[in-house]
């Protein structure tokens, strides 16, 4: 640090304080609660976890067994974990891409005057609000063998593309990533519908003037225009890709074949019906950490690109 | 915005969106007609017959206004104290709620699980409504504490001038004043917490007490395998959640959006 810079800040200082401000009340009795009930339980969970990630456990037995790092040694030769990991990421770039250009699409249809918008809209974001463990059934019964969606394959004249959807692996997973776009298109459309309306009209005004048409105010205004929202959701996308648990585990159970499996399904199987308490707080562990890197990571490019 | 002048560009327009809404509409389709196929209205009337249905709504409205109060509470308090009153290394307490934003619930199952079976909380309401509430809170504290930001530090001042405590200041400002940001934290919560299905699988065990999102599962033991029953419970467990939409469809659409807003 130069000696400029340290003469200049305690004057700066000192104008603040001069300015006559009031001393402001004391405010820790105030976030006390909050600290204590999110804070207090999760960071005790997440301690908790931490030591039982070092035992042999089966959750109940009261002799649990020290085994230092073993289940994290163990966790890197677990086919199966590397799977999982494979599952989410592929799922998160692919619904990503997917709900950004169907969100996408659905925000600039809706800015075009559309008849009966409102309807369009209302369908999309129903599904937003809906349960998935309540839907699940729903989507078990229309990818069955015989269910609604090869029913109406076979009715179009496809009967050829019918198939198991959930019961065979190679689709197993896109199913998955179908029900999770489905559930949440209405969220990204929602953000760049409302995004949308805040660019600059004389912008848009001047471009058309200089003859640029649709698509060209699109790709050259309008998106450079929505980074903060795809940043946002692209945030959202991979801390939801982490979470994901209800849908694999209600349609699918992590199969076939291990086929859906992801890290919640995984760290849950572990943990409640297999009784591997261990292993699973060792894979919680490791799945908190990429959740926390991926957000540092994330929320770094954002403000590299909003600085730029 | 975009301008399309043409009539058959219209027309495109509206065939284009209407190709792009079936595959969103399909399953709801595939539900209502799955849930009256067979014996039709029977369907409905079979599930709403099977002793304690009922129960299911209660106790997920039990756990959802419990969640919400409690979240409501400590976030404005929290928010409040961040935004506009004195607290030595604000930032870190704040970066260590943040820090809990990421935090998948599948990582709690193991130690909520030990602790509340020591405590006696296992298979009680609260073992549902205090990892729930602790998971909205940091978000809610973020969005609201940009709020009250927002407000002017004179408003509170001036208050202080005229011999208002911090509690005053609180229940005559804070509280009328943040109504909007109260109103998406509210329907964030109320939906996170009604649609949460793992904590009430790990943690609920008594029918007595399971909430909603355990109804197919309960519906598959009822029924054994009539899909017609279990795709009309869906629809019945599913009507609040879209009469609730429908009647507040800004209030979702805002609050359920809000999520991804900084």
């Amino acid at each position: 640090m130069t000696a400029t810079t340290t003469r200049v800040r305690p004057e700066r200082k000192a104008v603040v304080q001069g300015s006559g401000r009031m001393k402001k009340p004391p405010g820790l009795p105030w976030i006390l609660p909050a600290l204590v009930l999110s804070v207090g339980l999760i960071y005790y969970g997440i301690g908790y976890t931490g030591y039982i990630s070092t035992l042999n456990w089966d959750g109940l037995s009261p002799g649990a067994e020290h085994v230092g790092a073993h289940n994290y040694t163990r966790i890197f030769h677990d086919p199966v974990f590397w799977d999982a990991v494979r599952h989410t990421l592929v799922f998160f770039v692919v619904t990503f891409v997917i709900q950004t250009i169907l969100g996408l699409a659905f925000a600039v249809i809706l800015h075009a005057k559309l008849r009966l918008a409102a309807i369009y809209k209302v369908i999309v974001f129903v599904p937003v609000v809906l349960a998935p463990a309540i839907m699940a059934p729903v989507f078990r019964h229309m990818f069955a063998p015989d269910g609604e969606l090869n029913a109406v394959l076979r009715h179009v004249g496809l009967g050829g593309l019918a198939q198991p959807w959930i019961g065979q692996t190679s689709t197993a997973l896109p199913v998955i990533m179908f029900i999770t776009i489905w559930e949440w298109t209405g969220v990204t459309f929602v953000l760049y519908y409302a995004a949308m309306t805040q660019v600059d009209p004389s912008v848009l005004e001047a471009a058309r003037m200089d003859g640029a048409g649709n698509m060209r105010t699109l790709v050259s205004i309008i998106w450079p225009d929505l980074r903060g929202t795809t940043v946002a959701l692209a945030m959202l996308g991979a801390i939801g890709a982490l979470k994901t648990f209800d849908v694999p585990y209600l349609v699918t159970i992590g199969g076939p074949n291990y086929a859906t499996e992801f890290l919640g399904t995984y760290i849950y199987r572990m943990t409640i019906p297999l009784s591997h308490v261990g292993y699973g707080a060792a894979l919680s562990i490791i799945l908190l950490v990429v959740a926390l890197l991926m957000a540092l990571v994330l929320q770094l490019a954002g403000r590299e690109r909003a600085g730029r | 915005m975009f301008e399309i002048r043409t009539r058959t560009g219209k027309v495109l327009l509206q065939i284009g969106a209407t190709v792009l809404i079936i595959p969103y509409l399909f399953p709801l389709v595939v539900m209502i007609k799955g849930a009256f196929a067979g014996e039709g209205v029977g369907n409905f009337e079979a599930v709403l017959r099977v002793p304690g249905f009922g129960r299911f709504f209660v106790n997920s409205v039990v756990v959802a206004g419990a969640v919400i109060v409690l979240v409501y509470v400590v976030t404005m308090m929290a928010a409040f104290g961040f935004a506009k009153l004195h607290i030595r290394f604000r930032e870190v307490y704040f970066w260590l709620l943040l820090a809990c934003l990421t935090l998948p619930e599948v990582v709690l199952l193991a130690p909520l699980f030990a602790t509340d079976s020591r405590l006696g909380l296992y298979d009680t309401y609260w073992a549902v409504i205090l990892p729930l509430a602790a998971l909205q809170v940091p978000f809610a504290v973020l969005l609201t504490r940009n709020f009250i930001n927002g407000l002017p530090d004179e408003l509170f001042e001036a208050a202080r001038v005229d011999g208002a405590n911090s509690y005053r200041g609180f229940v005559h400002l804070v509280i009328p004043l943040t109504r909007p940001i109260a109103a998406a934290v509210l329907i964030f919560t109320l939906v996170a917490s009604w649609n949460d299905y793992l904590f009430p699988l790990v943690f609920l065990q008594s029918p007595e007490l399971q909430t909603i999102t355990l109804v197919p599962q309960f519906f598959v033991g009822e029924f054994s395998n009539d899909q017609t029953k279990i795709l009309a419970a869906a629809v019945i467990t599913a009507i609040p959640e879209i009469v609730a939409y429908l009647s507040l469809q800004r209030l979702f659409e805002r609050g359920l959006s809000a999520g991804a807003i900084k």
